[in-house]
Formats: structure tokens, sequence, C-alpha cells
């Protein structure tokens, strides 16, 4: 998947261009400026907005929930999957358990959390951790059936150890996909932790966003989703890379 | 040690490489019935030679090859290697040779051939050396360094020899090595691998569905048929070594292969 420079300037092209379509949109008035402020005026505001003390609280909260939850859903669910990946009569059990909880849209369960933990802290944890866990889970049993018999079968004959079989071929097979799904999982975190935060919460950039969306301060309200957007990809382009440096067998 | 002078023990200790299978059974248990994989089979092979199976799908070959190399318990009878019972695998004994699959794709074919020593500790540098070695005498000098899907499928196969003769065992058992080849390759493979095994003396058991196959590398050939798995002839192949490709077309080689074809289209 080696992009040639040619493709790489056509991308860079393509930004630019959406930018710049934006930007002119906007300065012409053929969209009301009110409803779309220019790409520069709402880079200026980004700016500005970094800068105060305000939003830089509310981008740590968001980030303490968003790792939170990633932190309790990533061990959790990597430990149920191997145990269903592991075990037949587990497998049997769960798995079109999972597909049904994994099909049902999880921001109906929000009002619920609310409830159940109140606005604040933990029902946005909460509400993370329940968006990513299903997703974790399934990833990790495809990554336990990834591992190939024939290769277990070489460890069994060369009489590796069950560490060393764990270290040596579990692990290796299995870090591609892994790879892979932590970072999709990531998407679903982000995407529950922010939600959570929009639909109730106090303080976070999600919380933010709603508040500037509401007051009609068109100028933050874009430079938010610039913010958030800009640090959602860069954290699945850093992941990517690591699957690139790490998967490099995989043709 | 005291010498003991003109005292010749009663049962000579048996030479590494040595396969004694007694009446060996294994019985499948599943949840509708019970499968009778292999039946009241005894095989005697003398060390350094060079064995075939061969028989239709389904006749109990791998799981024969499996219970030598102590990667599955038979349900009767006895099996040794140089003399004494395999109940696990064994890599001092037994190195066993898989379909091409069977490499580690995320290893360089060094690694690929440094594994069995990697899993018992032994110091790099030592391995390396080891795996140059292997990797060397399958004619892959200067390869190690490619990851096995840089490799063709013949090459991928001198890789997975090279790993099953890194810790130098007495036995070799491959179980349809080059099932996954073309013709060529496979012709290819067949005289390197009857190269090696004169090198290095190994007790070779070999498992294929090709008779052709089975009558060029063979000293000896096992036929087998199914319901239940047993043995129904063996052949000595006296063709002279090293082996042509010409002998393909001689008399001898027909009619040895012409035997084993009948027995095969009898149990089919
Ligand atoms: N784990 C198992 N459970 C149940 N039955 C099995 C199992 N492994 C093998 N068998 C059965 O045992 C018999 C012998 O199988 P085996 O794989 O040894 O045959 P084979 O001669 O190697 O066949 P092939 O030429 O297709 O590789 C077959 O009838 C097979 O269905
Ligand atoms: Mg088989």
């Amino acid at each position: 998947m080696q992009a040639t420079l040619t493709i790489k300037l056509a991308r860079v092209a393509i930004v630019i261009a959406i930018f710049a379509l934006w930007e002119m949109l906007s300065r012409t008035g053929v969209v009301n400026p009110r409803l779309l402020p220019s790409a520069s005026d709402t880079l200026a505001t980004l700016g500005d907005l970094l800068q105060r003390s305000s939003v830089r609280t509310d981008l740590l909260v968001t980030a303490t929930e968003v790792l939170a939850a990633f932190a309790l859903a990533v061990p959790m669910g990597a430990l149920i999957g191997f145990l269903i990946a592991e075990n037949r009569y587990f497998a049997d059990v769960a798995k079109p358990l999972l597909f049904f909880a994994f099909s049902i849209p999880k921001s109906i369960f929000l009002p619920m959390f609310i409830l159940v933990f109140g606005v604040g802290f933990a029902q946005k944890v909460g509400f993370g951790f329940f968006s990513t866990i299903f997703i974790v889970i399934m990833s990790t049993t495809t990554a336990v059936e990834s591992v190939k018999v024939e290769h277990l079968t070489v460890a069994r004959s060369y009489g590796a150890t069950r560490a060393q079989t764990a270290f040596r071929v579990y692990l290796p097979s299995m870090l591609p996909v892994l790879l892979e799904a932590l970072r999709i999982s990531m998407i679903f975190n982000l995407t529950g932790v922010i939600l959570a935060e929009m639909y109730a919460s106090r303080d976070g950039i999600g919380h933010q966003i709603a508040t500037w969306g509401e007051n009609f301060q068109m100028k933050q309200l874009l430079a938010g989703v610039v913010m958030v957007a800009a640090i959602a990809m860069t954290f699945n382009e850093l992941i990517r890379w690591v699957e690139t440096r790490c998967s490099h067998w995989r043709t | 040690m005291q010498p003991l002078a003109n005292v010749t023990p009663l049962k000579p200790p048996p030479r590494a490489g040595a396969i004694e299978v007694r009446n060996v059974g294994q019985v499948f248990r599943t949840r509708s019935q019970d499968v009778v994989a292999l039946e009241d089979v005894s095989l005697d092979i003398k060390p350094g030679r060079f064995v075939v199976l061969v028989g239709p799908s389904g006749c109990g070959k791998s799981t024969l090859l499996m219970m030598m190399a102590g990667l599955r318990a038979q349900t009767a009878g006895t099996i040794t290697i140089n003399g004494a019972p395999i109940p696990q695998p064994d890599p001092d004994r037994v190195g066993v040779v898989f379909q091409e699959a069977s490499l580690f794709p995320w290893l360089t074919a060094e690694d690929n051939v440094e594994f069995p020593l990697a899993l018992r500790g032994v110091a790099k540098p030592e391995r390396r050396a080891k795996a140059q070695d292997a990797l060397k005498l399958v004619g892959l000098e200067g390869f190690g360094k490619r990851h096995p899907h840089e490799l063709s499928g013949g090459m991928k196969q001198r890789v997975s020899i090279a790993r099953g003769l890194v810790q130098d065992p007495p036995v070799l058992l491959m179980d349809e090595p080059f099932a996954a080849l073309d013709e060529q390759t496979r012709m290819t493979m067949g005289d390197e691998l009857l190269r090696i095994w004169a090198a290095t003396g190994k007790t070779v058991v070999f498992v294929t569905h090709s008779l052709t196959e089975a009558v060029y590398l063979a000293d000896e050939v096992i036929v087998m048929s199914p319901r239940p798995g047993r043995i129904v002839d063996q052949l000595q192949v006296s063709l002279p070594r090293p082996r042509t490709y010409e002998m393909l077309s001689g008399d001898a080689f027909g009619a040895l292969r012409d035997r084993i074809w009948r027995h095969i289209r009898k149990s089919a």
C-alpha cells in the first residue's frame, strides 16, 4: 500500500481544495457566513480556543474519560473474547448473544446510564466502556481464531511450553488483528464518551461543542469540530503506523 | 566404568533412528460414532532407512505419523524411537516437517529455522550458526533474511526441512511435504531431499499421495488401506541409488508402481 508521490500530492490537493471551497462559499456569501464562518476565521478561533484554560481543561477531562473507558474496556473485552474463543461451550452460548448486543445502537441506553450513574465522570466513562467492549470482544475472538492450527502443532512438536506458545505463536499471529481492533475500538470509545458529554454533562469538550451549538456560536462550534476530528485522526494514524510496521508480513 | 572384555550384551542397544511400531491402534471417539483410524499396525524401521507411507485418503497415514512424533497418543500398542517410547514430542529424537503453510510468516527464514533452538534457550550466536548450517544444507544460503512470503513454494519447503533438521534428530517425519508444489518443483525437491538424506543418514518416514514419488524416493513403501486403517503391503525398492529420472520409465519402476496402484484401487 505504498502511496506514490503523485497520489500523496493529490490527497493534499483535495484537502486544500475543500478548505478553499469552504473559505470561498463563506467569503462570497453564497452560504450565509453566520451559518458557515470562513475556514480562516474558524482556524483563528481554534487558535484562540486552545489558548483558553477552560478549553484545555475540557480537553483534559475528555481525554481522562476516554483513557479510563479504554483502559477498562480493552483488557476486559480482550479477556472475555479470549475465553470465548478458547472455550467451545462459551462460544456456542455467547456468540449469537454478542452479535445481538452488537447490533443494537448503544445510544438508546444513554438515558439509563444517566439514571444509574447520575451526570458526571462515571456516567461518561461507563457509557464509553459500554460502547467499546462489544467490539473489543468480537475482535479478540476473531484474532484468536486467526491463529493457525498448523502453527500450534509446529510449536508443540518442538516442545514449546504454554508460555512460549502464548508469546511466540498466539501473540504474533494475533497482533495485526489486535492493533486494528484497538484502532476501531478507539473510534467507538471516542464516539461514546463525546456523545455522553453532549447529551448531559457539565464539562468535557463534547459538552462545550453542544453548548456552542445551542448558543449559535458557529465559529467556536466549527473550531471544536476541527479540533476533535484532528485528535481522532492523529490517534488513528498513529496506530495505523504501528500496524504497518508490525504486519509487513501479511500480504 | 569397568571394561567388559569378551562380554557381549544379549540385546544390542538400538542404534539411533530405529522406529518400532507394535500392534498400534487408534480409535477416535466422536459424538456420533467411534472411528477406528488404525488397527493392529506393526512396523519395524531400521536406522537410516527411507520409508514412504502411501494409501487412500483417510487410511490413517497422518495419524500414524502424529503418533510417531508424540503429538498424539495411540489407544493401543506401543511405539518406540531409539528404543524408548515417545509419550510427548521430543525434538532431540524426532523432527517433523509439515506442509508449507507451517512456517511462521512473521519470522524470517533464519528465525523460522532457529525457532526450535530458541524454545530451548540456545544462545543467539550458536543458534544463528546452526541455522546457517541447516540453510546451507538445504541450498538456501543467503536467503536467511527473507520472510516466507518472499520465497517460492519450493524454497519455503526447504526452510521447513531446515527447521526439522536444525536440532539434528535421528528421525525425520514428513507429512506430504511437497503436496502444495508444482510437478517440476516437486521432482527437484525429491532429489534435494535424497541428497540431504544421503548426507545426514537420517531415518525418514515420508507420506505422499504420489505413487511415482513414493517409488522414486523409497527404500521401502508401506501401503495402507482404510476402514480400519492397516498395512496391506510392504515393498522393498531395490533400485540403485542415486535414483535418476531415467529410472521412472524402466520396467522395474513400473512394476512396483502398478503393484501399489492395484492395492489402492482395491481399497479406495
Ligand atoms: N481428530 C479426529 N477426530 C475424529 N476422527 C479423526 C480425527 N483425525 C482423524 N480422524 C479420522 O481418522 C482417519 C484417518 O485420518 P488421517 O488424517 O490419519 O488419514 P490420512 O491417511 O492422513 O488421510 P489423507 O491422505 O487425506 O491425509 C480418517 O477416517 C479420519 O476421518
Ligand atoms: Mg494426512
